[in-house]
């Protein structure tokens, strides 16, 4: 038997159980839910595939940081094997006092997760993308936090003969005061998921350019993306848009480097691309040994001549 | 208030070698502060100047980080004095263990806050501060991109994807800093210079009565295999060169 018998799974949203209910059949006979919500939400557990839900009914005046108490308590009662979370900042946060009050630590931003039935390994990247780093849990409890776009089964069928426990809430010992939420206007983007995409990098020289590269996106029916300077030094685009390590992890068809130098906090988050197209003024870029065509012209010149042909 | 700033010494990565069995050379790499911590430095830095207090630093590592130019570096960032915690073991621990050793420090220590970066540079797994703050049975919250302390609690705003969230923490507690929550100083001549005369604190493990023992387990840490890229580059703007890229892509689109 190359699974384990169990597996549990957690999101911040009911939209991420059905890419981790069919990520964690491929590693375990069963997959269990733990739902903070009510009975629809659980319901819905059970068609993604669940077999049983765990049901935490949503009180008033909490945050989601505030069922870490009574997940706790359920984790020591019955022991699961292996606990996957769909990596989000909170879920980020619940993991580790998971992980805490279990005595152990959670595997996180994984790339790859596998199990020969008995050991779970989990494999992630580290020193901003120089290496991946395999990591074997302990016999104990196996934590780990999965982002988006790695989990990319069929959806599984509904389990027939599911099951809904309900788990009382336990009051946590501590508590912080909600005082305000406020929506970001952020933009909803799922680079994860994009198909063709075209990144911007400190090649363009200001702001007003970057409608450059957005025309060559549009024109080609592509997400615009960028490395993280041009998103968090520069904010000329929302973070959600910048690639990279710390920021969104690409498989598009075909990734569209402008101006893009290449250095490999970057490239690893494209690494996966089918295919590299790239545009450069500096023909010693290291993008163009990562690159299947690539273009040493300025981009200011050739974008435009490159937009009229298409 | 009382407030204590976590950092780790990371190898500048830019300086990482990748050896022919795609294992990793860190030993000519340059030592320096996470850069992710200096964020958490100066929010403690800053926290401390509006609500009175000290403030302090915690490292942990391996001898390496018993070094005066790491240790100027980090103490004329504004703190008051330095806890360094030294011991082979640490090098290798992972988040459980990292944070066990510095919640042990702490508790000696003593404080009202303490505040981590988002993530060390170099395994960036974010979970050391959610490790901490568990263990040591505090409130515990990451992804803080603003601090107001207010009479025994602190108002904190988290950056989270969908929302900003506004919370009222009561003290004790662990936070972990967005890196845009402050624009770290560059230190001034004045400061380094002030900084060499600021109290250092070196502890071993057994001084703070713990042990560390991974509970998981790392196999191996290699450089990835590079996917074969074909290479096809072009030189120049003419109509030409951008007629025959566009005939190498144009099948791709």
């Amino acid at each position: 038997m190359n699974k384990v018998s169990n597996c549990w799974i957690f999101g911040e949203s009911a939209a991420a159980l059905p890419d981790l209910v069919s990520g964690a059949l491929e590693l375990a006979e069963s997959v269990d839910a733990v739902i903070v919500g009510d009975k629809t939400e659980a319901a819905k557990a059970l068609q993604a595939g669940c077999g049983k839900v765990y049901l935490i009914a949503e009180q008033g005046d909490t945050i989601l940081e505030d069922y870490c108490a009574t997940i706790q308590a359920l984790i020591a009662r019955e022991k699961p094997r292996l606990f996957i979370l769909k990596t989000t900042k909170r879920t980020r946060l619940i993991a580790g006092r998971l992980a805490a009050a279990a005595r152990t630590s959670v595997i996180t931003d994984i790339t790859n997760l596998s199990t020969d039935g008995k050991t779970i390994t989990g494999e992630h990247m580290v020193y901003g993308g120089s290496a991946h780093r395999l990591e074997k849990c302990g016999d104990g409890l196996c934590l780990a936090l999965v982002g988006e776009g790695i989990f990319t089964g069929p959806p599984a069928p509904a389990v027939s003969a599911g099951e809904i426990i309900e788990i009382a809430f336990i009051e946590p010992p501590r508590k912080a005061k909600l005082l305000e939420r406020k929506p970001i206007a952020g933009e909803a983007v799922n680079l994860a998921v994009a198909k063709k995409v075209v990144g911007i990098g400190r090649g363009i020289q200001k702001k007003e350019d970057v409608a450059l590269a957005q025309a060559l996106a549009q024109a080609l029916g592509a997400e615009i993306a960028c490395t993280r300077p041009i998103a968090e030094g520069e904010n000329w685009l929302a973070r959600e848009r910048y690639i990279g390590v710390s920021g969104a992890m690409l498989k598009p068809d075909y990734y569209f480097a402008i101006g893009i130098s290449g250095q490999i906090q970057h490239m690893v988050g494209v690494n996966n691309a089918k295919t590299i197209i790239s545009i450069n003024s500096d023909k010693n870029a290291p993008i163009f040994k990562l690159s299947d065509y690539g273009l040493v012209a300025d981009l200011y010149s050739a974008l435009p001549k490159l937009m009229e042909k298409l | 208030m009382n407030v204590i700033a976590c950092y780790k010494i990371v190898p500048e990565e830019q300086d990482i070698m990748v050896k022919s069995d795609r294992t990793l050379d860190t030993s000519k790499a340059e030592l320096k502060l996470g850069q992710y911590d200096l964020p958490a430095i100066e929010a403690a830095v800053n926290a401390v100047q509006e609500s009175g207090g000290k403030v302090s630093l915690l490292s942990a590592g391996g001898k390496e980080i018993d070094n005066s130019k790491l240790i100027k570096g980090a103490l004329s960032r504004g703190p008051d004095d330095l806890y360094l915690i030294i011991d082979p073991a640490i090098k290798e621990a992972d988040a459980n263990q990292t944070a066990a050793v510095l919640a042990a420090a702490a508790r000696k220590i003593g404080f009202d806050l303490i505040i981590c970066g988002e993530g060390s540079s170099d395994i960036y797994a974010m979970q050391v501060g959610a490790q901490l703050g568990e263990q040591l049975g505090v409130n515990v919250f990451n992804a803080v991109k603003n601090i107001k302390p207010q009479n025994g609690a602190i108002v904190i705003e988290r950056s989270l994807e969908q929302e900003i969230e506004v919370l009222e923490a009561p003290l004790p507690a662990v936070i972990s800093v967005t890196t845009d929550i402050n624009l770290p100083r560059i230190p001034q001549l004045k400061e380094i210079l002030a900084a060499g005369k600021k109290p250092v604190t070196k502890w071993g493990l057994s001084e703070l009565g713990v042990t560390v023992a991974n509970p998981v387990e790392v196999v191996s840490t290699l450089a990835p295999e590079c996917k074969e890229r074909k290479q096809i580059i072009l030189e120049g703007d003419s109509d030409d060169i951008i007629d025959s890229f566009l005939q190498n892509i144009r099948k791709e689109l």
